[in-house]
Parts: C-alpha cells; sequence; structure tokens
C-alpha cells in the first residue's frame, strides 16, 4: 500500500452514511441515488419514474441531509425526500408513508 | 371582463398569477414565473408517442380466449379510461385557457391537453384491434349507468367553473339568474373557489381514478394477457405521472400564497372540500371496482384487492397535496405494479422487479459493513 492510496480510501470511506429506518439501519454511499441503495437492502419503495417526477418515491425525512444533482420535476414537501434521485449527504432517519 | 385573445395591455407577465391576472398576449418563453410548467411541457414533449407504434395483433387473440366475466372486466375498464380522456383531451382547454394568466403555464395546459388525445386515440386502437363493431363500446359508455355516473363526478367541477367564467366574462361581477338554475353569485373570490376545487378533481382524476384503471390493465398481463394494451397503458401512465405533477404543483403553489396571496386563504378554506373530493372518489371507486369483478374475479386480481389499492393511492395522493391521510391502508397491496408502470427508458434490473414482487415488506435488518464488502467503498 503507497502512501497516497491512505487518504484516499479514507476520504471514500467518509461519504458513507447511516440511513435509519425504524429500528433498521443499513449504510449508504453518495455514489448513487437512495432508492437503488434501499432495494439493493431488500426495503420496497415504491416507484414510478425512477427519474424524479412522478413523487411516487416520496419518503419521510425525519432528520439529516440530502441532495439532488438535478432539480426534481415533482414537488418535495418540505420534510420529504425523493428516494429515486436524493443523494445522502450525512447520516439520516427516514420513514414511511404512515 | 371580456376574454381577449391577443391582450393589447403592455404589463410584466413575470409579475401575474398563474390565473385571474391579464389575459396572456405574446406566448414567450424565455423567462417564466414559474419554470416548473416549462419543465413538463419540455418533458411531456419528449415523452411523444403514437398509438401505432404498439401491435395489438395477439390482444386479439387473447382478448377472445378471455372468460365472459374477464372480458367484462377488460371492456368495462377500457370504457372508464375513454371516458376520463375524453374528459381530460378538452377540459383543461376550455376551462382553463380563458382565466390562464402566464404564458409557461397556458402552454403547459395546451400541452397536457394534447397528450390527452393521443390517450383516446389510443383507446380507438386497442378497441378497434379486439373487437369487430367498435361502435358497440363506444356507445355504451354514453348508456351504461354505471360508467354515467362516473361522467358526472369527473366533469361537475371543470363544468361549474365553465360556467361561471362565462358569466363573468360577459357580465362581469354580480348576480345573476339563469333558467333552471336560479341565482349564480359571480365574485373573485367564488371563482378562485371553483378554481382550486376544478384542480383538486382533476387532480384526484389523474392521480387516483387513473391509476385504479392501470391496475386493471395491468393484472392483465401479469398473466401474460393483452400485453400490447399494457404497453400502451405504460405509455399513458408515464404522462399522467407528469400530468398529476402538474396539478400537484398548482395546488401546492395555490395553497402557498407564493403565486397570489388570495389564493392561500382559499385554499385553506377548501381544505374540508379537497378532503371530500378525493374520499367521494375514492368511496365511488370501491364500488367501481365492485361492478367490475361482479361476475367472477381474475387470478391476482378482485373486487377486495383493489379497493385497498383504491384506499392506499388514495392515501399517497392526499398527502401529496398538504391533507392528513384518511384510509386504513398504507402499504401498496399489489406492488407488482410498479415494474409496470416504470417508464421502459429507465432501465430496472430484473432483481429489482423481484424485489417489488416478492419481498413486500421485509427489510433486512441483519445487514451491518461487511455485507458492502462487494462495494468498491
Ligand atoms: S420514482 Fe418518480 S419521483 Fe421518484
Ligand atoms: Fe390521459
Ligand atoms: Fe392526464
Amino acid at each position: 500500500m503507497t502512501s497516497t492510496s491512505k487518504p484516499e480510501s479514507l476520504e471514500k470511506k467518509e461519504q458513507v452514511h447511516r440511513v435509519l429506518i425504524g429500528k433498521k439501519q443499513i449504510l449508504v454511499t453518495e455514489e448513487e441515488p437512495l432508492l437503488v441503495q434501499l432495494e439493493r437492502a431488500g426495503i420496497h419503495v415504491e416507484y414510478q419514474c425512477r427519474e424524479g417526477y412522478c413523487s411516487s418515491c416520496s419518503i419521510k425525512l425525519l432528520w439529516g441531509n440530502v441532495c439532488y444533482p438535478f432539480e426534481p420535476l415533482a414537488w418535495v414537501q418540505s420534510g420529504y425526500l425523493l428516494a429515486c434521485c436524493a443523494i445522502v449527504k450525512s447520516d439520516i432517519e427516514i420513514a414511511f408513508f404512515d | 371582463m371580456s376574454y381577449s385573445t391577443f391582450n393589447r395591455k403592455k404589463f410584466d407577465s413575470m409579475k401575474e398569477p398563474m390565473f385571474f391576472g391579464e389575459n396572456v398576449n405574446v406566448a414567450r418563453y424565455d423567462q417564466q414565473k414559474h419554470p416548473i410548467f416549462e419543465k413538463l411541457i419540455e418533458k411531456q414533449l419528449s415523452f411523444f408517442w403514437r398509438p401505432e407504434e404498439v401491435d395489438l395483433s395477439n390482444d386479439r387473440k387473447d382478448f377472445q380466449k378471455l372468460e365472459e366475466h374477464e372480458k367484462h372486466i377488460f371492456l368495462s375498464n377500457l370504457k372508464y379510461q375513454t371516458l376520463l380522456d375524453s374528459v381530460q383531451g378538452r377540459s383543461p382547454n376550455v376551462a382553463l385557457l380563458p382565466i390562464v394568466s402566464l404564458p409557461e403555464l397556458e402552454t403547459w395546459i395546451e400541452t397536457w391537453s394534447f397528450s390527452e388525445t393521443i390517450h383516446s386515440r389510443s383507446y380507438t386502437h386497442i378497441i378497434r384491434n379486439i373487437v369487430n363493431d367498435p361502435t358497440l363500446i363506444f356507445d355504451d359508455i354514453v348508456t351504461n349507468e354505471e360508467i354515467t355516473k362516473r361522467a358526472d363526478s369527473v366533469s361537475k367541477y371543470y363544468d361549474n367553473l365553465i360556467e361561471m367564467v362565462n358569466l363573468y366574462n360577459t357580465m362581469g361581477f354580480g348576480t345573476f339568474n339563469i333558467p333552471g338554475k336560479g341565482d349564480i353569485e359571480i365574485t373573485m373570490p367564488k371563482l378562485k373557489k371553483a378554481l382550486y376545487l376544478t384542480v383538486a378533481s382533476v387532480n384526484v382524476l389523474e392521480a387516483v381514478r387513473f391509476y385504479v384503471s392501470f391496475a386493471c390493465s395491468f393484472g392483465f398481463a401479469e398473466r401474460t394477457l393483452m400485453e400490447g394494451n399494457a404497453k400502451i397503458i405504460k405509455l399513458i401512465a408515464r404522462d399522467e405521472a407528469l400530468h398529476l405533477t402538474g396539478t400537484q404543483h398548482m395546488m401546492n403553489l395555490m395553497a402557498s400564497g407564493k403565486d397570489d396571496p388570495e389564493m392561500a386563504i382559499i385554499a385553506e378554506e377548501c381544505k374540508d372540500d379537497v378532503r371530500d373530493i378525493f374520499i367521494e372518489a375514492a368511496e365511488q371507486e370501491k364500488e367501481w371496482a365492485t361492478y367490475l369483478f361482479k361476475d367472477g374475479s381474475m387470478i391476482g386480481l378482485n373486487a377486495q384487492i383493489l379497493g385497498q389499492y383504491v384506499e392506499y393511492i388514495t392515501n399517497v395522493r392526499m398527502q401529496a397535496v398538504g391533507l392528513d391521510t384518511y384510509f386504513e391502508t398504507k402499504h401498496n397491496p399489489i406492488p407488482w405494479i410498479n415494474a409496470w408502470l416504470v417508464s421502459d427508458n429507465v432501465q430496472v434490473a430484473p432483481q429489482e422487479a423481484e424485489i417489488s414482487s416478492y419481498l413486500v415488506g421485509q427489510t433486512d435488518n441483519s445487514l451491518d459493513d461487511s455485507d458492502f464488502d462487494d462495494f468498491d467503498l
């Protein structure tokens, strides 16, 4: 291992965030939107367009930060996120529809 | 306040409200008060499709093999879809164009309505392909009581707004006696209320009623029947997702007061009415489900499951426009619908389709860092 690779891998490690859903917890990266990472973890999320215009994947964001690489066409309600296009930027807690 | 097709006043359209301001004059899109409507236009244009692109020859064979009660389900659903798009292909234009005040919103309304006419043309394409005499199907839409009941509830808010705007454009404000209808009072708050309720009922039409009909169409395709039809419905569903986003934006912009402060007061006053519109529509849709399945169910879909989907989707749509949810059903009883609703231009890996079909409600809480070893972190 060279000395230059260490800081790089550390930097990438920092991009891993915890997503809390009820009592469950999964880890996500900033590489992809939240939806695909939730699906990969076996968590069912509603979707239709998967590109930000239908609002089907709207999930409650209880705390933490997400960002959108492009502004979604769907209306994003305050306190909610659109899983198909949201990039998780910190540890977050989310809740499904109640 | 008569309508002009080219308003001769000089005014700043960036300062106009969405509705009931100046009539639009110059159709310009270099600047927008609400850029969302320009984006919706662009997206809708990029979706352009033609029904004839979809081959329905297998559907004809499939249809002939269906049991009688399945034919009833399929055709009734198709008639209902035809009714809804007949309304949507004209009403946004007739009701909203005379009162719209922003060029980008005016063009969004026209683009939106135009796409509905494609939906209508696709029903003709389907009907022509599966039956010998399309007239029998089309005629039944105006005579079948179960369908006409629906027609009343999807058109009444539009019709009321159109009537009030006609009076306003010819007579201005005041109370007018209309033979057979009695006194109708025209004030700006009353016009705005009629508008808000219309937009809400259109949102219900597109975001609830249509999705219930999609569920039926895809119910056949889940059994690998009527797949050409499902392909068309998939294209329609992609458009409808955009339309419902358009009406959600209108409602939320109105309610926020950012567009027109008076509209925020009206939206607040109308909260219970809007809630009732959602609930009433959901109850009607559940009744409709009972009618569809009166002679028998299909594998995977029956009146009870469709009724639960009605409740679920109504909850989702209510919440999207800032209302409290009303029904008990908080989970999608037919999660397989997502794989059908998803647009073709988006790649969904097969395993993701499986996740939505078979792992409903399951979550894996035993994950730790080692589960992510496959990823290049
Ligand atoms: S799936 Fe359509 S907005 Fe996310
Ligand atoms: Fe339509
Ligand atoms: Fe529509």
